[in-house]
């Protein structure tokens, strides 16, 4: 039997503010326990919250980015339960006005090809606290620094048809929202959670089926691996004849399996309501304009342009523009005149091997410019030259002291050359006297030879001239 | 006097007050009023409240005293920051002289609900002084202090005001700040003022208005500048609801209405009749919008981080089910489950839908009398003058109807006062002037001609 | 509208208050008597969709994003009925799911 997968995700991520976002405290990660609360976000008697301004221009400009509708009027609602972790015993989020609606957001399937995703909503929430259950024995631990951390609530529609793509739909929005500089996107510092929800139906259905959410999913790999654990359960309920019940799963990393946590009967009930604390966010159409205008160019233009623009293959495009800083890195390197192929070469094989390590680009634009203009000129080899760039990374130096200093200039010195081309003729008499004979092959040898005695550092474009008049005049 | 004569006559006046039962007050210490006023003598010269011993509600955070919102399960929690209030008066030289009792978090009107006692009518022992800062009305009408800070929600300072025959100003919403205002009804809430006379109220109103950055529902307004009382009233039409004096309205307090009404004819003063048709639904408007909000602002006592916790033997979820259930009073405990209930799933919109709508009506009510060209709006503060203690106990829509005449200004947000107008039988009876939005001062100037030409100690004979 | 006794048990435990067997029957008599009064609102029709009313200002002000967190004049320890190498501490979860 066939099933069509339909999947939807809530995606939460941090709004990279210096504040939280109803207090003054910082949102430094790692601090010690309960060193970044104030009366606000201890939720201690008498505390009132007050909007940070900059979190919300931050979750205006990932709505923008989304292409989703800033809403000139949205609403702060409490959202009720009760938590060791939620100090309030509600968390203020927003309901049923939320910042932003509507949007979508353009991936590359991995079964499909290109598909548009489409974002239902973006909204602005402050953050619960954490609860440590290993801290104390028998006993939970409740750390409130991240407590009032701002969060941007982004929910996807339905639109997903297989875990593989909904990994693809993370990779891409997380690319947007740091390309946008909403967010840090750091699943590892907590500032991206995902919550998936997943259903089956027959390809030719209407409607959908009945969806389960998974909660706890901590990396995108973990997101794909848990859907294609959940699509699995569920495609063996409804194949054996049983009904998916509409519950809440955790996913557990270690085992790979999910489990219910609780029913849909025992959902919780939140009773949201407005936020008496906090009136209505009222932005103008100008001020949002404003924020539009700081957008940067994002993903899927800046790939198209630098596709066209300096005839790149697709696969060259997407990985330069994978993060800004990289795409930043190729145009100030082809500005300075380098080609652009040589210079996309340079950046997907060394460049990015640093990056990725280093996590910064160790060469200046100007330096590997510089170092393109010694391999295209014949002054340094290709080989040579990525020996250069490994010192030049490491020392911080300039290409050409630095390919001196390694002896690895290439020479093109007609006294040298000459001098290495009559030692090699006088070694080898015999195949000498092949060529000679009409065994052309044989230069390539003695060009060997010649580069060999040169231990690498003759040109071999002008070694072959010389051999040739030797070979001639002898 | 030196500051420290003042805080040593408060303390003898405090001590009277305790000795007569009227437990009024839930914490104050010689040591404590020595210390400011100590605080106040080092203060540079001058300060508008200078060398003024100032009650507090003890709902009212403060450093160095405990705030206990007359409820177990804050009982023995010291704030780690101060109310803005508080910052304000300190810093225009006023002396906090004591934290007042009330109504358990400010849910009351006879501040019979309060886990440390009653507050005994410093006029009528047997009495209630009303509520929900009953304390702070007790202390100012027993002459412990000229002036007290209140809180309202629902008329929880004029009407207590009015019991006691003592000035209850309460601002527009977002004048004064709220911050360390423990919250009840967040949209609702407002730091009041009880005063011996509206002079008095007016000056601490004064010092504690104005915008405040940690209050996102606090208005940037000019400064609140006291006008000078208008010798005459001419020119100024007074609006008389006419819901307001319905037919079963306490002889008594018709008669002290009329005399008042009487006499801001006399000062030149145009009256006419108005109607607010919504006003009668303010009561129950206000018992779904006030408890859905305190439901939410109450769920932070739990027992986990501060204030009072229950002794259990099991998980979290049993901790907070017996701290809270052991610590809120019976009133409180009915607040929170009918909020809970009013917002639960299936009966949003059946209640607190319906609530919102009418309080958008009581309020255009408002705005439509005066755009009609009413100055400001007379009515009785309350239907009765002081009830006995334990009358209404049994009764919590009885009681809730105390407060018909003063809970419709705090759902539509104005500024209104009670002023003591004579006496029925010996217990005070107040009047209420209600005023447009932010316009206070001129409510506060016409208020103190009216105040001239009454003789609160007098009995209003029907 | 009436409200059952099995209501306000669920909604006490909505509310994370223990309320007994015993004092059940009085609270639920209590209970009706004031959603029995609040419900005269009916008499208004539907409200439609109603904005809440916004007795204060208009539009929200925002803040800017600056570190500066109020004081404390006692630190959490000083305040928490329990307290552990920095955190607050209560029992463990039990059947309290994560939301």
């Amino acid at each position: 039997m066939t099933w069509e997968t339909v999947i939807g995700l809530e995606v939460h991520v941090q709004l990279g503010t210096r504040s939280k976002m109803f207090c003054g405290c910082s949102t430094a990660f790692g601090e010690p326990p309960n060193t970044n609360v104030c009366p606000v976000c201890l939720g201690l008697p008498g505390a009132l919250p007050v909007p940070n301004g900059q979190a919300i221009r931050l979750a205006v400009r990932g709505a923008l980015a989304l292409g989703s509708a800033v809403q000139e009027r949205s609403v702060f609602s409490r959202k009720n339960y009760f938590y060791p972790d939620l100090p309030k015993g509600y968390q203020i989020s927003q309901f049923d006005r939320p910042l932003a609606t509507g949007g979508r957001l353009g991936i590359e399937s991995p079964d499909r090809g290109p598909i548009e995703v489409t974002i239902e909503r973006l909204h602005v929430e402050e953050d619960a606290g954490k609860s440590l259950h290993d801290r104390v024995p028998g006993r939970t631990a409740v750390d409130l620094n991240r407590a009032g951390v701002p969060l941007a609530e982004i929910v996807s529609g339905p639109d997903l048809r297989s875990p593989a793509e909904a990994r693809a739909y993370l990779t891409a929005l997380r690319q947007i929202l740091v390309y946008a500089e909403v967010s840090e996107c750091s699943m590892e510092k907590g500032s991206l959670r995902v919550d998936a929800n997943i259903s089956l139906r027959r390809p030719d259905a209407a409607g959908l089926g009945t969806k389960t959410e998974i909660k706890n999913l901590n990396s995108f790999a973990n997101v794909e691996r848990a859907l294609d654990a959940e699509r699995a359960r569920q495609r063996a309920l409804l194949e054996s004849g049983g009904r998916v019940e509409q519950v809440t799963l955790l996913f557990n990393a270690a085992t790979g399996q999910v489990r219910p946590i609780r029913s849909k009967e025992e959902s919780h009930d939140y009773r949201y309501f407005p936020d008496p604390d906090l009136p209505p966010l009222v932005l103008s159409r100008e001020w949002i304009e404003e924020v539009r205008a700081e957008l940067p160019e994002l993903p899927a233009a800046r790939r198209a342009r630098l596709a066209a623009r300096y005839a790149l293959p697709a696969y060259d495009a997407a990985v330069l523009t994978s993060e800004r800083a990289i795409a930043d890195y190729f145009e100030a390197v082809v500005q300075t005149g380098t080609e652009p192929k040589a210079a996309a070469n340079w950046i997907l094989g060394e460049v990015m091997t640093g990056y990725n390590d280093a996590g910064r680009f160790a060469v200046p634009p100007a330096r590997l410019a510089a170092l393109i203009a010694l391999v295209r000129d014949g002054t340094v080899s290709h080989q040579a030259a990525k020996k250069v760039y490994v010192e030049m990374a490491a020392s911080e130096g300039d290409p050409r002291e630095t390919a001196e200093r390694l002896g690895l200039l290439q020479v093109r010195d007609e006294g040298a050359l000459e001098v290495w081309a009559e030692e090699v003729l006088a070694a080898h008499p015999r195949e000498v006297e092949r060529y000679q004979a009409g065994e052309a092959k044989l230069l390539a040898f003695l060009t060997g030879q010649v580069m060999k005695r040169s231990r690498g550092q003759a040109d071999p474009k002008a070694v072959q001239p010389v051999l040739l008049r030797k070979l001639q005049g002898a | 006097m030196s500051a420290a004569e003042v805080a040593r006559a408060t303390c003898a006046r405090l001590a009277v007050a305790d000795s007569r039962g009227l437990n009024a007050t839930l914490a104050w210490s010689d040591a404590a009023l020595l210390a400011e006023a100590a605080r106040v003598d080092a203060l540079p010269p001058g300060g508008a409240l200078r060398e003024v011993p100032i009650a507090l509600k003890d709902n009212i955070v403060t450093t160095e005293q405990p705030t206990t919102c007359g409820s177990r399960i804050l009982e023995g929690y010291v704030s780690p920051f101060n109310a803005t209030v508080v910052e304000r008066l300190r810093a225009a030289g006023a002396l906090i002289a004591c934290k007042a009792n009330l109504d358990e978090f400010a849910m009351g009107s006879s501040t019979e609900h309060s886990a440390y006692g009653r507050v005994r009518h410093p006029l009528a022992l047997d009495r209630v002084p009303g509520g929900s800062s009953g304390g702070s009305a007790a202390l100012v009408a027993a002459d412990v202090v000229p002036a007290a800070i209140g809180s309202e929600t629902g008329g929880s300072v004029r009407q207590p005001a009015s019991f006691c025959g003592v000035v209850g100003v309460k601002p527009s919403y977002g004048r004064v700040s709220r911050y360390g205002l423990v919250a009840f009804g967040s949209s609702l809430d407002c730091v009041s003022v009880l005063g011996k006379t509206v002079a008095e109220a007016e000056r601490v109103l004064a010092v504690i208005a104005g915008l405040d950055p940690r209050d996102a529902t606090t208005v940037d307004l000019p400064p609140l500048v006291p006008e000078p009382a208008p010798l005459s009233l001419a020119g100024v039409t007074i609006g008389l609801p006419r819901e307001y004096f319905p037919a079963d309205l306490h002889p008594g307090v018709r008669a002290a209405c009329d005399l008042a009404v009487a006499r801001l004819r006399d000062l030149g003063a145009r009256i006419v009749e108005v109607s607010l048709p919504h006003s009668k639904y303010a009561v129950p408007t206000y018992y779904i919008i006030a408890p859905a909000e305190a439901a939410a602002n109450l769920a932070r006592y739990d027992g986990a981080r501060y204030g009072a916790r229950a002794t259990v033997d099991g998980d979290v979820r049993a901790l907070y089910r017996a701290t809270r259930g052991q610590g809120f009073g019976p009133e409180v405990r009915r607040r929170i489950l009918v909020g809970t209930y009013v917002l639960s799933a299936g009966y949003y919109d059946a209640y607190y839908g319906r609530a919102q709508a009418a309080r958008s009506r009581i309020a255009d009510d408002f705005r439509r009398a005066f755009a009609s060209g009413v100055d400001l709006l007379f009515t009785p503060t309350t239907p009765t003058p002081a009830f006995k203690a334990g009358e209404k106990t049994g009764d919590p829509v009885a009681m809730y109807l105390a407060d018909i005449f003063v809970c419709p200004v705090n759902l539509a947000g104005l500024p209104a006062l009670s002023l003591p107008l004579a006496r029925s039988e010996g217990l005070p009876v107040g009047g209420q002037l209600i005023a447009r939005h932010f316009e206070e001062a001129r409510m506060l100037a016409l208020a103190a001609t009216l105040e001239r030409h009454l003789d609160p100690a007098a009995e209003a004979r029907p | 509208m009436s409200v059952s006794a099995k209501e306000v048990a669920h909604v006490a435990a909505l509310a994370e208050l223990a309320v007994s067997e015993a004092e059940l029957p009085a609270l639920t008599a209590q209970l009706n008597r004031i959603v029995g009064f609040v419900a005269q609102l009916a008499e208004l029709g539907e409200p439609g969709a109603a904005e809440p009313y916004v007795a204060g200002p208009e539009a929200a002000r925002l803040r800017a994003d600056e570190v500066r967190p109020a004081a404390l004049a006692r630190p959490p320890a000083a305040i928490a009925p329990e307290f552990v190498d920095g955190f607050f501490v209560v029992p463990k979860l039990g059947g309290m799911e994560q939301p």
